[in-house]
């Protein structure tokens, strides 16, 4: 809680220092003449070439019109086609109003310049009409944006091959698309003051448990900050514990796991720009969970969980085990094993520690330059690296052949681990655990193992805790942790949500033609 | 009103937590204490031992009925005044304070021994209060956790135990009570010492989520410490003969180093090194009673300030002075006293006194 608190007073600091930013200048209201408006505009917008002001004559309204723009981040085709095309060619002087003539679905008035330019920023066309005291704000955003692909960094034998992309509009109509559902309520949110993004929380409002949704809505109102321009930067910004290696959100580009989770009683936060969507509260087991699991038989999943949890250890500890028993405990193993791990070592002159250390620091320099270049020359990497310096490195007698064998088994189970920020954060602890080991050997690994429990049991994320199920044990859930017992058996949401309307399915177990 | 709402602990969080408090530095020397004392009767020991532990915490959750929402720590101040009550509270502390000491050293000195000869005292202090600090920062919401935790994740040491068992004589056992009784009451006196742990009931009972499962959690909990030392002692006594059991100071220790695996020896050094969870799980609740009462004394609801001077002082004082074993046997016997005062004699004595004010009050209550 004092992490909390402590918290708390630097982001009141924050919000001391950045408040000179934020204190509401009156807004200056739109004028009744064109003109006046438009140099207004121009004062607004200095050295803004791609702004387009264009003026013109229009046949229903007394006077004339301006059409305010910002190339780039309006849809070419629905400004002429539907804007400017009705109201040029309009002939007759009829009854019709101007929002007859608007072909767009979104058009409302705004009536100061602090909207008018927050609106033009944001990809809207505006317009101006002499005479009125307000401008027609119509929605025509178009920028560039990337097409729906297959997500990269999560990839899925069975799932769907939808990923997120950069617009925050279209990734909340992917997810609406797994939930049509009117109890999935959206709240929006500006964060930023410099260049607002628009930060929208999405979740089943009659699932959520409103203490874990109004403890995220805080988080998020008390951000000040220039900008964020990723999910990464928020999730910073909003998490329980700052110096945990661990991830207490969930990061995800899968429309599916997002509809997974939020149909679980959890939240999800769609950044606008971001192809990643932040999903809270997590807990740890939740971290070695894919949707694919869902799709496999149910005997086949439960091996692949009890294979990335039995990954999770060995990526942590074994280098560390190895150390230990090499330079310390030697006692432990037998002797024809230990005569043949010192047969492998005769030739290397550095300590256990030192050889794992250029080994594991090898393979992570290796993984840092495949994962930035591009995939030919990645390959090139790949064969460097695994042949040429996996071969070289014993030849040369600098690294014994047992290392390298302990060293590539941990990289493997590294890549086990489904989530990318749990696989880096149990990096990091390989590094404390073989430090520890080669100190105090087995004592060592314990102590490492006593204060990582400690650890995973005291975080939080948003108030609830990261341990669930597995501390506090809540047994319900153990249906869908270690084991992925058939889906029929889940008849309620997890516990370790925090839901208020916990069930999710009737009896829907199977009978064959007997019954 | 709910002074501790936010700090509560499930039943299972209840039991283990005494139960992980009662198992501790005990077991490692437990079958020589008893078989000096009674030979191969001292299982009987154990079940006597037993019978009073229960006995006692049963007495603790009665007396604590009386007092819904309050600890001990609130009760003292009660009961003595302000400044007898601080004075009390200062035992208290004291008292949790040197049972955590005791364990730590003790576990401290065992490592040092047993594994890590080499290493300084106060290196091992350093390494024992890092992860200490980590979970009892967070209060005994975390520490039920912790407790339930490392119950799971040690429920395979006895089970390993079990492959002694094709080396067991199971005649050592034979006759029962060759001695007599008398022996095995004298034993009794370790073991009922044994089940210390059981006392902080008194801290416990208001953070107890569901309150008519007290009784049970509690009975629960000293059977299950029962069990253990039962499995342990039984399983000592029949695979080391009857003199040979006292010529070692853990017998526990010497049992494991006999059991190998083809991929695996010497076990007993993997075991010790996991002894240290269960080690831990006697330390922290004290260790998080001391700082309970001693910020509660001063009136802050924070204890963590008090746990990081206490941390500070634990490096320190091991820095300074590396206490012998036999400096550590006259420790526990001290803890032994006080904790025969806490544990045993307070319940009975005030219970006594509750059933006596009741009846002077006369036939008010029916």
């Amino acid at each position: 809680m004092g992490m909390r608190g402590w918290l708390r007073r630097r982001r009141a600091s924050a919000k001391d220092r950045f408040s000179h930013s934020s204190v509401p200048v009156p807004a200056r209201e739109i004028s009744d003449s064109l003109s006046d408006n438009i140099t207004e505009l121009r004062t607004m917008f200095t050295l803004t070439p791609d702004l387009v002001i264009r003026t013109f004559e229009s046949k229903f309204v007394e006077g004339s019109v301006a059409l305010v723009y910002l190339t780039g981040l309006v849809d070419k085709s629905s400004v002429n086609n539907n804007v400017l095309r009705p109201l040029l060619s309009q002939q007759s002087e009829g009854p019709a109003s101007i929002y007859d003539l608007l072909s767009v679905g979104k058009v409302f008035n705004i009536y100061d310049f602090h909207e008018v330019e927050r609106q033009i920023l944001d990809g809207s066309s505006l317009l101006f009409i002499e005479g009125r005291k307000e401008a027609l704000a119509v929605e025509t955003h178009g920028w560039p944006q990337r097409a729906i692909e297959d997500p990269q960094l999560e990839a899925s034998l069975k799932g769907a091959h939808q990923g997120f992309v950069e617009t925050g509009m279209q990734n909340i109509a992917l997810i609406r698309r797994y939930l049509p559902n009117r109890e999935m309520k959206i709240k929006e949110y500006w964060v930023g003051d410099r260049a607002p993004t628009r930060v929208s929380l999405l979740f089943l409002a009659d699932v959520v448990h409103p203490e874990v949704l109004q403890e995220f809505e805080d988080r998020i109102k008390l951000i000040r900050i220039d900008s964020i321009l990723n999910t990464g930067e928020l999730e910073e910004l909003v998490e329980d514990n700052p110096y945990s290696p661990f991830p207490q959100f969930m990061m995800t580009e899968r429309p599916d796991s997002v509809a997974s989770h939020i149909l679980q009683g959890k939240v999800a936060v769609v950044v606008d720009r971001s192809p990643s969507v932040l999903i809270g509260p997590a807990t740890f087991a939740s971290f070695f969970q894919n949707v694919d699991d869902y799709s496999t038989r149910w005997l086949v999943a439960t091996f692949i969980r009890l294979l990335r949890f039995m990954a999770f250890l060995v990526a942590t500890f074994l280098p560390a085990v190895y150390i230990a028993v090499i330079s310390f405990n030697y006692e432990v193993i037998p002797l024809d094993l230990i005569l043949s791990v010192g047969e492998s070592r005769e030739r290397v002159p550095f300590p256990p520690l030192l050889e794992a250390m250029i080994m594991e620091l090898t393979l992570e320099m290796l993984r840092e330059a495949g994962v930035r270049l591009p995939a030919p020359i990645g390959q090139t990497v790949g064969i460097v690296g695994g042949i040429v310096i996996g071969q070289a490195v014993v030849q040369a007698g600098i690294v014994s052949n047992i290392m390298v064998i302990v060293v590539a088994f941990t990289a493997i189970s590294s890549f086990i681990i489904p989530n990318y920020d749990m696989a880096s954060a149990v990096r990091l602890l390989r590094f404390l655990m073989m430090g520890l080991a080669a100190m105090f050997g087995i004592i060592g690994i314990v102590i490492g193992m006593m204060g990582l429990i400690g650890h995973l049991i005291s975080l939080e994320s948003l108030g609830v805790p990261y341990g669930s199920p597995l501390a506090p044990v809540r047994f319900s859930d153990w249906k869908d942790l270690f084991l992925r017992l058939p889906l029929w058996s889940m008849k309620n949401r997890p516990a370790s949500a925090r839901v208020v309307q916990s069930k999710r399915q009737g009896d829907n177990r199977p009978r064959g033609d007997g019954e | 009103m709910k002074k501790y709402a936010f700090n509560e602990l499930t039943v299972l969080q209840y039991v283990f937590f005494i139960h992980g408090t009662q198992v501790g530095i005990g077991v490692l020397s437990m079958p020589r204490e008893l078989a000096e004392e009674a030979g191969t009767d001292g299982w009987i020991s154990i079940l006597i031992g037993w019978v009073c532990a229960t006995v006692a915490s049963l007495l603790i959750v009665n007396i604590m009925k009386r007092y819904p929402g309050k600890t001990i720590v609130d009760l003292i101040p009660v009961f003595f005044g302000k400044w007898l009550g601080m004075v009390v509270s200062a035992l208290v502390a004291c008292y949790c304070a040197l049972a955590a000491m005791t364990v730590i050293a003790n576990g401290i000195g065992i490592v040092n021994v047993w594994i890590l000869s080499q290493t300084p005292g106060y290196v091992l202090a350093i390494l024992t209060v890092i992860p200490t600090y980590m979970v009892v920062q967070g209060g005994l919401r975390v520490l039920g956790r912790y407790a339930e935790l490392i119950f799971y994740l040690t429920l395979w040491m006895p089970i390993v135990v079990f492959s002694i068992l094709p080396y067991s004589n199971w005649l050592h056992l034979l006759p029962v009570l060759k001695d007599g009784w008398m022996p095995v009451f004298s034993a009794t006196k370790s073991t009922i010492l044994s089940f210390l742990g059981f006392e902080l009931a008194f801290f416990l009972y208001p953070f107890l989520q569901r309150k008519q499962y007290a009784s049970l959690g509690i009975v629960v909990a000293n059977t299950l410490s029962m069990l253990i030392f039962m499995h342990i002692t039984v399983f000592s006594f029949s695979f080391f003969s009857p003199d040979e059991i006292t010529q070692y100071t853990w017998p526990t220790l010497n049992l494991w180093k006999v059991i190998e695996y083809r991929f695996l020896e010497r076990i007993d050094i993997i075991f010790l090194a996991f002894y240290l969870f269960f080690l831990s799980t006697t330390t922290l609740p004290y260790m998080y009673f001391t700082v309970f009462t001693t910020s509660q004394m001063v009136g802050s609801a924070d204890h963590r300030k008090h746990l990081f001077i206490l941390m500070i002082l634990i490096v320190v004082g091991a820095w300074l002075y590396t206490p012998t074993f036999i400096d550590l046997k006259k420790w526990s016997e001290v803890w032994s006293m006080t904790g025969m005062v806490g544990g045993y004699i307070i319940p009975v004595i005030w219970w006594l006194a509750i059933q006596l004010f009741r009846r002077g009050k006369g036939g008010q209550k029916g």
